[in-house]
């Protein structure tokens, strides 16, 4: 290759150009073809005394150990079914179920929030569960509760002491979700109740992952963040009430803690027989009674206050 | 007899003839095989990229400029992105260097034995360990590091610092092994003629290994650079993610066009402006790959015509 | 005079002295680094990684959770990566080396060749999400994964194959073609056989650069342990280990998903993996020694 002179060089770079533009065409239409996708589960041949099938599921990886029990223990029973239940993230659990490459997409926001309204009429939301989410603080921090305002004031960048909230002096250090992330759509909706981030201020880190928080709010000193209840472990960190309401499953059912979200599984409209088997398992007594609890997830029927796509809180 | 061997000598003519012209297809098709993946992947990345500035209607100028990468809002300033890419590659490249370079002037010119058959290869190991592995010990390691000389400044120990350094050790190999090569190529003759001179080693390596290696050393220095502007998921482990805004220090956490990618993949919906726009930083992530061959073309043709 | 000359002497005696002192403090350097690097891995993950049943046990095992899983897909995805990628490095590097004419398509194969080597990972995986698992519909699988890495593996072969061919000294080949051997014939019979210590020592190095890529997996065959029954014998099956169509997870993409759960025990098993993927990698480093001597040894003992 060194020995191709510039002016040849640049020519090649030309002609690829050219090439590609020539492209353009051709591509744009098998681009689409994706929609055509791998809804061929094999559900057609599923007779009704035994199923049989291949079901994908994918997306938010906040409750992907909640369904793969589920599913292992689907699976155990109905030995010709195959559930592959892989991640990705909300968003990836959305456009593969919306592009057909996935029966079943998880996501832990509304599909209102990352789809188009065309796109979510065509699917169906299937709550199989509950998360409760809370602040939690690295253990040598002090303070035990903080009201939602003084929540606001820190993930805004207006208290950065914890002397400002009844602890020792010392920064606090924000260690912030990803915008794309679920658990962060849910905390900023509950807490910053509309307030807007200021451009000028950001924080320390912004993790992809609940992994990561556990590790770096262990890790380091007057560090806050937010979790959800299914991963919360006195012994690497601290979690806190809000509100003077302790962060419980009983207060989550109540209404009285307020930061909580819907674990969805959405599968298409005309979802095949095995897939909606799967989903009937997922909200039956059986998953609903041990493995969601199980897991660190409340049951949706417990819930004596339910949650619309726009936020809205209203009894049940 | 004469006769025999002029009819074996047709019959195998042909087949001769056929058997070049297959092994010419046959390893034809292998690199037009590897053009055309290169072309596809080269007008997809385009297409997808692009179609942030002419369909989803986001000027180049403000994508590029824009200070604010914040997608659930529907801002696309990509700056944060490139000047922590651009950071972090600078910084590895200004601490790798050094150490680099001495090593391989220490590998030719002092301990050829020693360097040529020990420490070559054990340098060359470190390209095999894999990133995520990087990654992990500078969590670990680097991360801890940082909070401990620098206190409740350093944040979480994530940031542009700790970036450059992983990527630092990861490119080393890559920069050693290229700058070794660079001076074992200087002929022999130029070091006799210094040594005739009554130069000292020093002063021959110096004054006349360094320079006449010179194009081929930045060779080496650009293919680092190249490595480590693309390197991905050990840079996302130690950097702190915050694409948000400006980094305003070597301490700030920041994020870079790699581990925005990484990240944004996986939140955003197929279809959407935000996964155009993620496109458009692979986008600029081949531009930029494409610019350092460019660059390594340029000086391959100087230090061409140089020795002419 | 004098007196100046002696002091410019020994000046620039001590310089070199110090510089030399400085170079072998860099090399000394490097050294302990690399030395503290994989001291460190094993330091974290040897003890994890001895305990009986994490080798053999399944990821999904509630009491002792092991690798299993995770070792046959790197070692199966590899394989494919490198049936993929070998015979196409051969063909591309025989006609750089041997047929390429003068003209703007071998000046084009080779830009395209560097360009695919200077690509970032991240960006390949890109491509191959959108390419291999939506427009060729492979879907996130194994076979996406392997022509991912493949695109990532073919410059780096096809450089070391190249050098190899060009390594067989000339008098061969003039030999070979003066004997009336057509090029095809003196590839095939002289070239390549003279070659193959350096060819496969360079195969069985990239292999472990393969081994340890996970960024362009992630979006490719997935980042979720594949239930698998190796007792499966239904090959359309995704439990059947040896589906190509079935998504899978190598080891280095498990550490990089283990980082994301808070489960217990999580980092603990990171760190297992991670020393199981640096013995793996060592091991093709030393094998492609030894193999390479092993071959030229058996070779010039013909």
């Amino acid at each position: 290759m060194q020995d191709i002179s510039r002016r040849k060089f640049l020519g090649l770079m030309g002609s690829a150009a050219v090439l590609a533009g020539l492209g353009v065409a051709g591509c744009g239409g098998s681009g689409s073809s994706s929609d055509s996708g791998s809804a061929d589960a094999g559900a057609g041949d599923s007779g009704s005394s035994s199923l049989s099938g291949t079901i994908v599921c994918s997306g938010a990886t906040s409750f992907q150990a909640l369904v793969e029990d589920a599913a292992n223990k689907f699976m155990d029973a109905n030995p010709d079914v195959s559930i592959s239940v892989t991640g990705g993230g909300s968003g990836q659990g959305l456009s593969d179920v919306k592009d057909g490459k996935a029966q079943i997409g998880r996501s832990d926001v509304f599909a209102e929030a990352k789809l188009e309204a065309a796109d979510v009429e065509k699917l169906v939301d299937n709550q199989v569960a509950v998360v409760g989410m809370g602040p939690i603080v690295n253990s040598n921090v002090d303070v035990d509760d903080l009201s939602t305002e003084q929540l606001k004031g820190i993930f805004t960048g207006e208290i950065t002491d914890w002397s400002e909230v009844g602890g020792t002096a010392g920064p606090i250090q924000v260690i912030n979700r990803k915008p794309g992330s679920g658990t962060r759509a849910t905390f900023e909706a509950a807490v910053l109740q509309g307030a807007t981030v200021p451009d000028s201020w950001k924080p320390v880190a912004e993790e992809d992952s609940s992994g990561t928080v556990v590790e770096k709010v262990q890790q380091t000193e007057g560090s806050i963040s937010y979790l959800a209840f299914s991963y919360y472990d006195d012994s690497k960190f601290k979690a806190l009430s809000v509100d003077g309401v302790a962060p419980t499953a009983e207060n989550v059912e109540s209404g009285d803690f307020k930061i909580w979200a819907y674990e969805h599984c959405y599968t298409p409209a005309d979802a095949d027989e095995v897939t909606k088997a799967f989903i009937d398992y997922m909200l039956s007594d059986e998953v609903q009674g041990e493995l969601v609890e199980k897991d660190g997830f409340i049951p949706v029927s417990g819930m004596k206050v339910q949650k619309d796509a726009d936020g809205n809180i209203s009894n049940k | 007899m004469a006769k025999t061997k002029e009819e074996y000598k047709d019959k195998k003519m042909m087949p001769k003839g056929q058997l070049e012209s297959v092994g010419l297809g046959l390893t034809g098709a292998c690199v037009a095989v590897v053009a055309i993946v290169v072309v596809a992947l080269i007008f997809m990345v385009a297409q997808q990229g692009l179609t942030t500035f002419f369909a989803d209607g986001i000027g180049f100028g403000s994508f590029i400029t824009g200070q604010n990468w914040i997608p659930s809002d529907g801002r696309f300033g990509a700056l944060p992105l490139i000047v922590g890419s651009f950071s972090v590659t600078l910084l590895s490249t200004l601490f790798t260097l050094p150490i680099a370079l001495g090593s391989a002037i220490f590998v030719v010119e002092i301990q050829p034995g020693f360097g040529r058959k020990i420490f070559q290869p054990l340098v060359e190991l470190l390209v095999g360990i894999p990133s995520v592995v990087y990654g992990l010990i500078g969590l670990t390691v680097v991360n801890a590091a940082m909070r401990s000389i620098f206190g409740a400044a350093a944040g979480t120990g994530a940031g542009i610092l700790s970036g450059a350094i992983v990527l630092a050790v990861m490119i080393l190999p890559t920069v050693t092994t290229l700058s070794i090569d660079a001076l074992a190529a200087v002929p022999n003759a130029y070091r006799e003629g210094s040594y005739a001179l009554g130069c000292t080693r020093w002063q021959t390596v110096w004054h006349v290994v360094l320079k006449s290696a010179m194009p081929s050393l930045m060779t080496a220095v650009i293919m680092g650079m190249t490595r480590a502007f693309g390197e991905t998921l050990a840079v996302q482990m130690v950097i702190g993610g915050v694409e948000k805004s400006m980094p305003a220090g070597l301490l700030d956490p920041a994020a870079t066009l790699t581990t925005a990618l990484t990240s944004g993949l996986s939140n955003a919906t197929t279809g959407s402006v935000e996964y155009h726009a993620l496109w458009s930083l692979g986008l600029i992530l081949l531009a930029m790959s494409l610019f350092f061959i460019l660059i390594i073309h340029l000086i391959g043709s100087k230090g061409a015509a140089k020795h002419d | 005079m004098t007196r100046d000359l002696d002091a410019h002497a020994a000046k620039i005696g001590k310089q070199d002295k110090i510089a030399t002192g400085i170079l072998t403090l860099i090399v000394g350097l490097v050294l302990a680094l690399l030395a503290a690097i994989v001291v460190y891995i094993l330091f974290q993950g040897l003890g994890k990684m001895l305990t009986p049943g994490f080798l053999t046990n399944s990821p999904l095992d509630d009491e002792n959770p092991g690798i299993s899983f995770e070792l046959f897909d790197s070692f199966y995805m590899l394989l494919w990566t490198l049936l993929f990628s070998v015979p196409i490095s051969l063909g591309a590097a025989i006609f750089l080396v041997e047929y390429a004419p003068e003209n703007w398509v071998t000046a084009a194969a080779k830009t395209a060749i560097e360009t695919l080597s200077s690509l970032p990972s991240i960006v390949v995986g890109m491509f191959g999400s959108l390419f291999f698992v939506v427009v060729c519909n492979f879907h996130v699988s194994i076979l996406s994964g392997a022509l991912a890495l493949t695109m990532f593996n073919i410059p780096i072969l096809v450089r070391t194959i190249q050098q190899a061919l060009e390594d067989v000294p000339r008098s061969q080949r003039d030999a070979s073609l003066a004997m009336g051997l057509t090029r095809w014939e003196t590839t095939t019979k002289i070239l390549l056989p003279a070659a193959m210590p350096a060819i496969v020592t360079g195969v069985v190095i990239s292999a472990g650069r393969v081994f340890g890529e996970a960024a362009a997996l992630i979006f490719t065959s997935g980042s979720a342990p594949a239930r698998l029954n190796f007792a499966s014998t239904n090959f359309g099956s995704p439990t059947n280990p040896w589906n190509i169509f079935r998504p899978a997870e190598t080891m280095a993409v498990h550490i990089w998903k283990l980082r994301m759960e808070p489960s217990q025990g999580n980092d603990v098993i990171a760190w297992g993996c991670a020393a199981m993927l640096m013995i793996c990698i060592l091991l093709f480093n030393v094998l492609a020694r030894v193999l390479g001597k092993a071959l030229a040894k058996k070779m010039t003992a013909e």
